[in-house]
């Protein structure tokens, strides 16, 4: 099962992705828009955050619902710090002696880490063994139509510092100013998750976990993500910069084999993936849709998902 | 098989994988128009397999629906831009008590802004190594509807249309295409981009030995001249590889 979820959501006054601090000065993410005008092309700078940034905040998520599930999760992992076993030092802890064969040390990765599991990972060594991360994350991107409306603001913040005279040395400063750059954005982003990758080894195509266990990851990695969406816990900086607004719109399908909802970038994205989901019917595939774009709010749209892929048999 | 695909905006792909320099390609190259559909033909016949090891040689499984298709491009409707933000790093060396920094970027090419930014691409179909294999032209036509990025995890796409038909191959002097083509022997005249990428017929997955080509990639319609392989479909031409 495949399941392919569309968001939109508000974001104002937001510091979800900062790239770089020059100084004192923190930059937000940000992407080139190319707008045509008088038959050139012109580039407009708007405010985004990466796939990885929402990727990393999905595992986190995943960390803590594998924990309440009593679901394995490595130290570094548990640390939240996703090393994913990149070499010997971190593969160590999972397995010593480190063995040869590529199909051992996939089975002792993905038994002692859901998160490596079904966030892939890469042991660069010899012989090096990947697997891919079982989810995919688009850039959070401004929705097209209003992307010329979306701005990114430095605004000035200063730190003081309590001093008396005495302790008053040189030309050390009571006050630091600094800015952050915010973003305000009606953002859309794309998130696939491949049910049947859980569990199930890159090289054998064989489960590496008993069917029980399997299931109880798929619903883990499900409820992080439901979890992710409806907390808003993704980008930096919540603890000053929470943004204001929150999710708009939100389609989820759910499908036998891999299909991805049209990106909510575009203003027909809605319509278009029923139109191309209504195709699947003569593959004789059958599937799931919702949205929650009118009085349904997002968690009904996710929990339909939900009851779905359980009747299904997913977990 | 045409396809028609949207970004979602951003398309991040690894010119040299193996190697720390952070330069990324501009358009798709071939090798990762088939590892795009074999990713969702693969799922269909249920096989998960990612890497198949050989002795001391591993390939990608992507590999094995190489042999169905006699070529494969791409038609990129807009240019799209090249972009990686500026990040500084900085170490620091606790015992030395110094600090290092480095500026780097990890680039991207960026297909996001007012016109459609469509990507379709083609899939010549080997009918002969249809018929043997495993697969229906159902499946291959369900795996295209299927397909979820071109490359990295980040580079999520979706199929917006598949057609199919029949492609009749023909040899020509002249031809006029939209569509991305080996750089080999002809004259072009147009605008467009040279991109060297992997040769996809040199196997995918490990790329540190693999036989390079070098391909255009059109803004607009380019006419071509040389001695051409080409397929026409539904008023579309497409220029093969020898
Ligand atoms: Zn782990």
């Amino acid at each position: 099962m495949f399941l392919s979820v569309g968001v939109r959501f508000e974001a104002n006054v937001e510091a979800l992705n900062m790239v770089e601090t020059a100084g004192n000065y923190g930059k937000h993410r940000r992407v080139p828009y190319l707008v045509e005008e008088d038959g050139r092309l012109k580039t407009v700078y708007v405010p985004a955050m990466s796939g990885e940034s929402l990727a990393h905040a999905y595992q986190e998520h995943l960390v803590n619902e594998a924990l309440s599930a009593d679901l394995p999760v490595c130290d570094d992992c548990w640390r939240m710090e996703f090393y994913k076993s990149m070499n010997k030092v971190h593969l160590k802890k999972k397995v010593d002696p480190i063995p040869d064969d590529p199909k051992k040390i996939e089975e002792a990765i993905v038994k002692a880490c859901v998160v490596e599991d079904v966030g892939g990972f890469l042991y660069a060594e010899k012989p090096p063994v990947r697997r891919s991360s079982a989810f995919q994350v688009s850039y959070a991107l401004p929705v097209k139509s209003v992307a010329l409306f979306a701005t990114s603001e430095p605004q000035l913040h200063a730190r003081h510092a309590q001093m008396d005279a005495s302790s008053k040395k040189g030309n050390a400063s009571e006050q630091m100013i600094y800015y952050v750059e915010t973003g305000t954005a009606l953002y859309g982003f794309t998130f696939n998750l491949d049910l049947d990758a859980v569990g199930v080894s890159a090289i054998t195509s064989k489960p590496i976990l008993d069917e029980n266990e399997i299931k109880k990851r798929r619903e883990a990695s499900l409820k992080a993500l439901f979890r992710m969406l409806s907390s808003g816990q993704f980008g930096a900086k919540l603890s000053r910069f929470f943004p204001v607004g929150g999710i708009t719109e939100l389609v989820v399908s759910v499908t036998e084999h891999p299909f991805v909802v049209t990106s909510p970038i575009y203003d027909d994205y809605l319509e278009k993936t029923q139109r191309r989901l209504k195709v699947l019917e003569s593959f004789g595939e059958e599937y799931l849709f919702t949205a929650a774009t009118g009085e349904k709010v997002p968690e009904e749209a996710l929990k339909e998902a939900i009851d779905y892929l359980h009747e299904k048999g997913a977990f | 098989m045409k396809v028609k695909l949207r970004p979602t905006g951003v398309i991040a792909l690894r010119a040299l994988p193996q190697s720390k320099m952070r330069t990324a390609l501009r358009y798709v190259p071939p090798t990762t128009l088939i590892g795009a559909i074999a990713y969702p033909l693969l799922h269909i016949s249920g096989d998960r397999r990612e890497t198949i090891y050989e002795r001391k040689t591993f390939k990608s499984k992507a590999e094995s629906a190489m042999g169905l298709f006699k070529w494969t491009t791409i038609k990129t409707e807009s240019k799209p831009k090249l972009y990686g933000s500026l990040l500084k790093i900085n170490t620091i060396y606790q015992r030395e008590k110094k600090v290092q920094s480095a500026v780097t970027s990890f680039p991207f090419a960026v297909l996001y802004g007012e016109s459609s930014n469509s990507l379709t691409v083609v899939y010549l179909i080997d009918e002969e190594a249809l018929s043997e294999s495993t697969y229906s032209t159902k499946d291959l036509e369900r795996a295209a509807w299927g397909i979820t990025r071109l490359g990295s995890r980040e580079s999520v796409v979706s199929a917006e249309d598949v057609n199919r038909g029949k492609a009749k191959i023909q040899e020509v002097n002249e031809a006029k295409t939209k569509y991305a083509f080996p750089f080999k022997g002809v004259d072009i005249r147009g605008k467009g981009t040279l991109q060297t990428v992997v040769d996809w017929r040199s196997g995918i997955g490990d790329y540190s030995n693999a036989r390079r080509i070098v391909m255009f990639y059109p803004e607009g319609r380019v006419e071509v001249q040389g001695k051409l392989s080409i397929a026409e479909l539904d008023g579309e031409v497409i220029i093969l590889a020898s």
